[in-house]
């Protein structure tokens, strides 16, 4: 294949994140909002401006996901491993995670966008949230960034 | 035209990319002074005078889109920047000349991707005016549209009309707002764009300092450029366009001038 520009709908998104042995793993989502960052607007209007300016701060970036809580076993990443065998594993940990939102365009990923992070061992995401409705069975989970380097858009995958 | 409008006929540029096709929504398009209540011991009634104002764009929801050069995502999922913005909302058609345009250049806050929906869907934050805008010394963002986006291939010799709402002339200055989408050509697609002001839209004139100088059109470009806060602008206004090397050129501007 190669890479699709134009449009999409959300069936050709996949979601990986690193498992506790830092191996990337595709879960099952049914949700992932506000993929990107977010820059802070910081005030530098002097009085003698006829309008208030800004200019851009430092980014902040939070992913929350949703999805069927599934417990099978991991498989290579591509092929969907079992949620709670991911983020059971990973949720109050310190290891910085890779992380990986690939963005099909009417196809399966291959060379569109994706934001992610490939972790180092100061800088990625961390799982804060892990969190299972037994009503709906369904999980919550939250990232956030941990260390200094910013997750970003591009096209190729993470590692 | 005049009178009321829907959003199918909002249009959006940002950076000489015409937005208008992978956007949804945008707005609200906020014009907002700060204001403070404050009273004299003897004053009957607390009372504010306006401060600074906060003009922002808002949001700009729309597909994600990764058609190269142009889409959305492509232009904007860098997530941060100072972009030049216009906004002209066409009264029951397409954007006109005469119609209202809400411009400027603001900072891009974020660049988010949405799934869950079927679509998948990004949104972008404007915030407020850039401190790296080209003036800070205007404090409106509602003007006309000079020229809607289209090409053209020769000067301007026809009489616009587009006067003034106090149909006289100005010294408050004012600025233009320009994208440049495309254009055609050879070497660099040379071309100027401008501003002509009238007092009695017949006899025309270059408006001093309204000029985008002369750009290589073969990329795209867009920018403001900002009048002296005393210039002198007569009741009518102008697209004006000088071409160089370049044959066509597809433009849209807006003037923003305080009444």
């Amino acid at each position: 294949m190669t890479a699709n520009t134009g449009r999409t709908v959300s069936k050709f998104v996949q979601f990986n994140v690193s498992d506790s042995g830092d191996t990337l793993r595709s879960i099952p989502v049914d949700s992932i909002n506000d993929v990107g960052l977010t820059y802070e607007e910081m005030d530098v209007t002097a009085l003698q401006d006829a309008i208030k300016n800004v200019l851009p701060g430092h980014p902040s970036c939070v992913i929350n996901i949703t999805g069927p809580v599934d417990t099978s076993v991991v498989a290579a990443a591509g092929t969907l491993s079992g949620s709670h065998t991911v983020l059971s594993g990973i949720v109050g940990g310190y290891t910085p995670l890779s992380l990986d939102v690939k963005i099909g365009i009417r196809q399966a990923w291959d060379g569109e966008p994706q934001f992610g992070i490939t972790a180092s061992a100061t800088s990625g995401f961390l799982c804060t949230e892990y969190k299972v409705n037994p009503q709906t069975s369904k999980y919550s989970a939250k990232f956030v960034v941990m260390g200094g380097t910013a997750p970003a858009w591009g096209v190729a995958a993470e590692t | 035209m005049a009178g009321r409008t829907v959003l199918k006929h909002t249009r959006v540029y940002v950076d000489g990319y015409d937005m208008s096709a992978y956007s949804k929504e945008v707005g609200e398009l906020n014009w907002i002074f700060a204001t403070e209540e404050q009273a004299a011991l003897s004053d009957g009634i607390k009372n504010v005078l306006p401060g600074h104002a906060a003009i922002s764009p808002g949001a700009i929801n729309g597909f994600l889109d990764n058609t190269a050069t142009v889409g959305l995502h492509a232009v904007l999922s860098g997530g941060t920047g100072n972009r030049t913005v216009m906004i002209p909302i066409g009264d029951r058609a397409a954007p006109a000349e005469g119609d209202p345009v809400f411009a400027g250049q603001f900072e891009q806050l974020d660049y988010k991707a949405a799934v869950g929906g079927v679509y998948v869907n990004a949104s972008l934050t404007l915030g407020n005016w850039s401190g790296q805008a080209a003036s800070l010394g205007y404090d409106k963002p509602w003007g006309t549209l000079l020229h809607e986006l289209s090409a053209e291939t020769a000067a301007n010799t026809a009489n616009s009309g587009l006067s003034s709402d106090k149909e006289t002339s100005s010294t408050k200055g004012g600025f233009l707002v320009y994208q440049i989408t495309a254009a055609a050509g050879s070497g660099d697609y040379l071309a100027t764009i401008s501003v002509d002001d009238s007092a009695d839209n017949s006899s025309w004139l270059a408006l001093a300092n309204a000029t985008t100088g002369e750009l290589n059109c073969s990329t795209v470009k867009h920018g403001v450029v900002a009048l002296a806060k005393t210039a002198t602008v007569r009741r009518y206004l102008r697209w004006q366009i000088s071409l160089n090397t370049a044959t066509s050129v597809t433009f849209a501007l807006a003037f923003i001038r305080p009444e």
